[in-house]
């Protein structure tokens, strides 16, 4: 079986897909540390944009939303992303036509999830991205999302606050987006050394305040709060870290 | 700087308020400015009731005039006091956005001094946040009975949504309960951000509109005797006249002792169900008399929709594969976007129970009321079906009942969903 493993790039899978698609029954993949069984050949693909343009073009043809459906599936976590919108594009060949809403397809299902998920949290993030304010004025925002989404969420920060400099920094994957008031770049980082502003410990206190004076203590329901907040994000949030 | 002790009591006297809805209103920022609105709204946290926190719900004062029998800062309860002022919300609103805590302000007053006293307050807060703050995020101005009209439509043209507050569903209750409040004091001024709103629609305005994400009110449910029906023919009125966005019901509670209102709470299941039939009036295509006579309540036992089903078990089942966007999103257990799902499947193939399993359609109820590709899993005879109905109602309000909320509030406390 041939495995074809990516740089996890999106013009490197698309450049993937150009030199699988003549195989049955072959795998793309940008896990390094796929499990690999006795007969499998391993071919590491490097981008050539032009095979990755002639595929995208294609796939435009039949479908024009969906490179971005791709694109955002690519940047979840799920080991299986690459090999599932590979399956995705020979479907939507086969079919010549758009296929998201074959819902009785196993393929459609999983890629409509993949790509939910990661839609989820970015508008998650919308809302629990917590920054603070530096003693220099930058607003600074650590956080450790599921998915690989830092640069995505990004353009809503700099909508918002247009003059206003930030960093959003992703400490699982030690990358952050930089933007200073009028560009913004994705870049590694791995550790930052923060010295907050000095009224950033008196907000923090006025917005814990707020958040317990705001709760009906009477009818609780943790449950939900849960549901719509998942624990695992609780530690970038302010009025969530201490309990 | 507005302080911790301030903060809470004016945010302690503002939570009963149920809206915290940032959507549906596209503000785009400026050039200098801070914020902008989502469309879909953004929720930022949620607090252990289960509630979104969206916006930064507070009082500009608790310090009220007003003698409303079941509001806890009425003039002669003892509480603690406290007012601030616009420069105090200001600085917080900005602080909070900046920090990406909020998405916006929700500014409410009791009646401090003179109703148009209080209106002046409000107005100038949010001519400040726009103006010299250079604010372009939500803002949600809750309307003073009484004052002045011009004061309010000023504010409309800064604000992104409006509300008055009926209070309570019928004008002797509000005559009863808060006699300072008249049925004109709040349905005028309703009546003329709506003409305000079309005059904008008309003349095609685009800048500076009157309140893009339209009004909402609230009513408490369950201090007065009025029924279900009357009350949803009240909400069906408010949506279809008035074109109001949202109507929001708060279940009573007890809070305030006195010898006209009742001693016990009306129940977390009565506001459900009304939550329920609202959303059948405005996103499934139900009229008011279909669900719920006049003088009559909803079923504590069915939802509305089952309710509805059982009676009209004529129509049923009904083929996924084949019946009308309208029937399927009749069927009890099959939502809107259920229903939309299926109509899009459909068409590229039939469609069988798996199918409809792995799309994530909840079958335990609809099973009764649907075939696919002819076939049907459901119970044989009616009372059959009652029953099964009956014990899915009975295993979700074993763990609900003591909840605050269910499917359709657990919508309600998301923003996006409005």
């Amino acid at each position: 079986m041939k495995i074809f493993i990516t740089d996890g790039s999106l013009k490197c899978f698309y450049t993937a897909v150009f030199y699988a698609y003549k195989y049955n029954g072959c795998i793309i993949t940008s896990n390094k540390s796929v499990q690999l069984s006795f007969d499998s050949q391993v071919q590491m693909v490097h981008t050539e944009k032009d095979k990755s343009e002639r595929v995208c073009s294609k796939i435009r043809q039949i479908d024009e939303l969906v490179e971005d459906e791709i694109a955002l599936v690519l940047r979840s976590a799920d080991p299986l992303k690459e090999q599932i919108a590979f399956e995705y594009i020979k479907l939507l060949i086969k079919q010549n036509r758009p296929i998201r809403n074959i819902l009785s397809n196993p393929t459609v299902l999983e890629m409509n999830e993949i790509r939910q998920q990661v839609a989820k949290e970015i508008h998650n993030m919308h809302g629990f991205l917590r920054f603070m304010e530096t003693a220099q004025g930058i607003m600074y925002a650590p956080y450790s999302p599921d998915n690989d989404i830092t640069d995505l969420i990004c353009h809503h920060f700099i909508r918002r606050f247009k003059s206003l400099k930030f960093v959003i920094h992703d400490l699982k994957r030690k990358k952050a987006v930089i933007y200073d008031g009028c560009n913004w770049f994705l870049t590694e980082v791995g550790e930052a050394e923060i010295y907050l502003s000095e009224y950033e410990k008196t907000f923090e206190t006025l917005w814990k305040r707020y958040y317990k004076s705001v709760n009906i203590a009477n009818r609780p329901h943790e449950k939900q709060m849960k549901g719509f907040m998942p624990v695992r994000y609780w530690k970038f949030l302010p009025e969530k870290k201490d309990n | 700087m507005l302080d911790t002790k301030r903060l809470q009591i004016l945010t302690e006297s503002a939570k009963y308020d149920v809206s915290c809805s940032s959507s549906g209103s596209k503000r785009s920022n400026k050039e200098g400015g801070i914020g902008n609105a989502s469309v879909g709204g953004i929720c930022h946290s949620f607090t252990p009731d289960g509630r979104c926190i969206s916006l930064l719900k507070i009082l500009l004062s608790n310090d009220c005039i007003y003698n409303c029998e079941y509001c806890p800062n009425r003039a002669d309860a003892n509480v603690e006091r406290a007012t601030t002022t616009p420069d105090e919300i200001c600085e917080l609103v900005i602080n909070f956005y900046k920090r990406n805590y909020i998405e916006g302000l929700f500014l409410s007053s009791a009646v401090f001094k003179t109703p148009n006293h209080t209106m002046e307050l409000l107005l100038q807060t949010v001519i400040k946040l726009r103006k010299v703050y250079n604010f372009n995020g939500y803002i949600h101005l809750k309307g003073i009975p009484h004052a002045d009209g011009e004061l309010m439509l000023q504010a409309a043209k800064y604000v992104d949504r409006m509300s008055y507050n009926i209070e309570l569903p019928s004008e002797k209750s509000l005559k009863l309960l808060a006699p300072q409040k008249t049925k004109n004091s709040l349905i005028e001024p309703m009546k003329r951000l709506q003409n305000a709103m079309l005059y904008d629609k008309e003349n095609k305005i685009k800048v500076n509109k009157s309140i893009p994400a339209g009004q909402t009110t609230q009513m408490i449910i369950g201090a007065s005797p009025e029924r279900d029906g009357q009350i949803l023919r009240l909400t069906e009125a408010l949506y279809r006249k008035m074109q109001l966005k949202r109507v929001y019901y708060s279940s009573y509670l007890p809070v305030v002792q006195s010898p006209i209102l009742p001693t016990k709470p009306a129940g977390l299941l009565r506001e459900h169900r009304l939550y329920q039939a609202d959303w059948l009036i405005r996103f499934y295509g139900f009229e008011v008399s279909e669900i719920c006579d006049e003088y009559e309540n909803l079923s504590q036992e069915f939802d509305p929709k089952c309710f509805w089903a059982l009676k009209n078990m004529q129509y049923f089942p009904i083929e996924v594969n084949k019946a009308p966007l309208e029937m399927l999103l009749r069927v009890p257990g099959i939502g809107a976007k259920g229903a939309f799902k299926i109509v899009e499947a459909r068409k590229f193939c039939a469609l069988d129970f798996e199918n409809l399993k792995k799309m994530r359609i909840v079958l335990k109820r609809a099973k009764h009321f649907i075939t696919c590709k002819g076939k049907f899993y459901g119970a044989n005879n009616l009372s059959q079906v009652k029953y099964c109905l009956m014990l899915e109602e009975k295993s979700k309000s074993c763990e609900q009942l003591s909840l605050f909320s269910t499917a359709d509030t657990a919508l309600s406390a998301l923003t996006g969903e409005l």
